[in-house]
């Protein structure tokens, strides 16, 4: 049993891919663009973070200001924009801020990508399993910074974000050792979000990131791949773009964090939204559950997807769940950015949806499954499929 | 060198299992420091539950006077402190609780000596008694027992409905409400059976509510509803 586990897992680590530098030969698809483009927009992140820790302070009382010092006076430049002036640390803010929202775009489409794919197959599910990782850990990373920020987005997210786990209590068995609490607690390192927290998340929010690229480095080393699989013109333009897009939409400060008041409206970094009103929908309990059983899912889809194609069409079933998932996260993202929440109404629905679409899917998945044998037993070969990469 | 036997093999890896076995303990033994290294004021090998012992104290305030919250659907917010026991150079935290003290148009039951029940019913945890049993003040903390934001006394039903995901009040509960800007709950704080029903939204139970004492023109709050985060 062991040996086999160690056997699955050679042969997997062998075949590891993180970055798509794997697949060289077909960077003439944009598609396979997005690992180098993960990398680079990764590295953008951790540089400019770097500098920007030169300059910031971690405490509950100097973040706000001396984050609205980075953005102002640091490296004050000769030449203003609509009146504002160009500073190199706004400069530098708006690369880290716009390079992280590049990184979890990419992130997610890349994720897509794998999925609709079924690139986690046979041997790519190491790969699948820690690309998935690498999102969990980019939204960590997300969360852990914003707060750094100490304004009131920031604050209110931290606080519901460490409350969630807090109703794991209630589960039965596990629920009176009281996890759900101790994980708070280490987050928030003491009984409310204060000087504790923004230090705790300050090295979570650098940490991830520098085990991480440290971890990286050893397996481009040990593999002796390229890393950016990207011809200079590319990375020059996204360069571009990050300082382009950074003086023409400074990255926003919002209010300073004040604990005893939210706001109203109040939302989210965008990769939050969906996830957000996901919780207005659900008892507290399932605004932890939800997520986890999702990231669950996502963890093991390569042990649950037994079909033995990879186009979309081959395996309807998962292709069905998947486009559900991105027609969710969309949905969900334009009804709270529209403030539509109709409590009463809207899970029952949305239930009822998910469970004829899904219903629907299985049902297509057998149809098919049962042409295939038809056409199996008649003695027609199914044309040859396109040979898997890697 | 010949190849070995089976036996050996078996042999090999008890002798491995039993070298492995310390080498756990010492890896769980480990965790238990780490942990205090994560809450100082945790016991040792209490690795389970390193959120006892945190009772906090409250520290008594006037939250209010009679007059200002004379009229029914007056209300008044106040910031009352908790102090938790962490190593800090006070050697406490402080936590802020936000409150409001509103006046609601009748009496309702706070707690009831004979049964034990009411929205009072946890300050004899806490080995008190209330000394108001029955009253037409009441005192809500603001933090939201659902996810822990803060949220709002509403005068005006209809600005619920207008900002808070168009929760429309039946005709009986069109007064004044409170709700939560995170995710849209809604409580009504003049219910008669439970002060702070959930009419809407995720909310899984009624706002904590606060201990209170009126001594001469002055409402004291002292003590709120442990749980939830501060």
């Amino acid at each position: 049993m062991l040996e086999r586990v160690r056997d699955w897992l050679q042969e997997r680590r062998q075949k590891l891919d993180l970055f798509d530098e794997t697949l060289v030969a077909r960077q003439d698809n944009p598609l396979y663009l997005m690992g180098p483009m993960l990398y680079y927009f990764w590295l953008v992140t951790v540089v400019t973070g770097v500098i920007l820790m030169l300059w910031y302070e971690p405490t509950t009382t100097g973040a706000y200001t001396s984050i609205e010092r980075i953005q102002n006076d640091i490296g004050r430049l000769a030449l203003t924009f609509l009146g504002r002036p160009v500073t190199l640390g706004g400069l530098t803010r708006g690369l880290h801020k716009y390079g992280a929202d590049a990184l979890i775009t990419i992130t997610f489409l890349r994720i897509y990508r794998m999925y609709f794919l079924a690139e986690y197959k046979k041997p790519g599910e190491l790969s699948w399993m820690l690309a998935f990782l690498g999102l969990i850990l980019g939204m960590v990373s997300g969360i852990t910074g914003y707060l750094l920020i100490w304004n009131q987005r920031a604050f209110w997210a931290a606080k519901v974000v460490l409350t969630v786990p807090v109703y794991f209590d209630e589960l039965p068995l596990i629920g009176p050792l009281k996890f759900g609490s101790m994980i708070a607690f280490l987050f928030l390192g003491g009984p409310a979000v204060g000087q504790a927290t923004i230090t705790r998340f300050y090295a979570l929010h650098f940490g991830i990131s520098l085990v991480l690229l440290i971890l990286v480095e050893v397996f481009f080393q040990r593999t002796r791949r390229k890393r950016i699989n990207m011809s200079l013109f590319p990375l020059a333009l996204f360069m571009v773009m990050l300082v382009v897009i950074s003086i023409i939409l400074p990255a926003e400060s919002g209010r300073r964090a004040d604990p005893t008041k939210t706001p109203l409206p109040i939302l989210s970094d965008w990769y939050f939204l969906a996830l957000y009103q996901y919780v207005k929908y659900t008892p507290p309990l399932w605004a932890g559950l939800g997520p986890g059983l999702l990231i669950g899912f996502g963890l093991i889809v390569p042990f649950l997807d037994r079909s033995k194609g990879r186009r979309p069409l081959e395996r309807p079933f998962f292709t069905v769940v998947g486009a559900l998932a991105v027609i969710y996260f969309l949905a969900f993202t334009a009804l709270i950015l529209f403030n539509i929440a109709v409590i009463e109404r809207d899970p029952f629905l949305i239930m009822n949806i998910t469970l004829v679409v899904l219903a629907l899917g299985l049902f297509w998945e057998l149809q098919y499954r049962r042409r295939r044998r038809q056409a199996a037993a008649a003695g027609i070969s199914p044309p040859a499929r396109a040979p898997a990469h890697g | 060198m010949s190849t070995p036997s089976p036996e050996l093999m078996q042999r090999r890896k008890f002798l491995k299992l039993v070298t492995t076995l310390p080498a756990l303990a010492a890896a769980a033994a480990l965790v238990s420091p780490l942990l205090r290294f994560l809450k100082p004021n945790v016991e040792k090998f209490k690795i389970y539950a390193p959120t006892v012992q945190d009772a906090a104290r409250g520290e008594v305030i006037a939250v209010a006077t009679l007059k200002e919250v004379a009229n029914p659907w007056d209300y008044k917010y106040f910031v009352f402190t908790q102090k938790y026991p962490q190593y800090t150079p006070e050697g406490f935290k402080a936590a802020n609780v936000p409150g409001v003290v509103i006046k609601l148009p009748y009496k309702i039951a706070l707690f009831d000596p004979a049964t034990g029940q009411g929205p009072l019913r946890w300050v004899r945890d806490i080995g008190k008694t209330p000394k108001v049993t029955e009253s037409d003040l009441i005192i809500f903390s603001r933090i939201c027992p659902h996810l822990g934001c803060i949220y709002n006394f509403v005068p005006n039903f209809k600005e619920v409905t207008a900002g808070y995901g168009g929760y429309l009040p039946p005709p009986p509960r069109q007064h004044a409400l409170m709700a939560c800007p995170c995710h849209l709950s809604i409580y009504d704080p003049a219910d008669p059976q439970v002060p702070g029903r959930v009419l809407s939204g995720p909310a899984p139970r009624p706002p904590r509510t606060f201990l209170y004492e009126i001594q001469g023109e002055n409402i004291i709050a002292t003590d709120v509803e442990p749980g939830g985060i501060a």
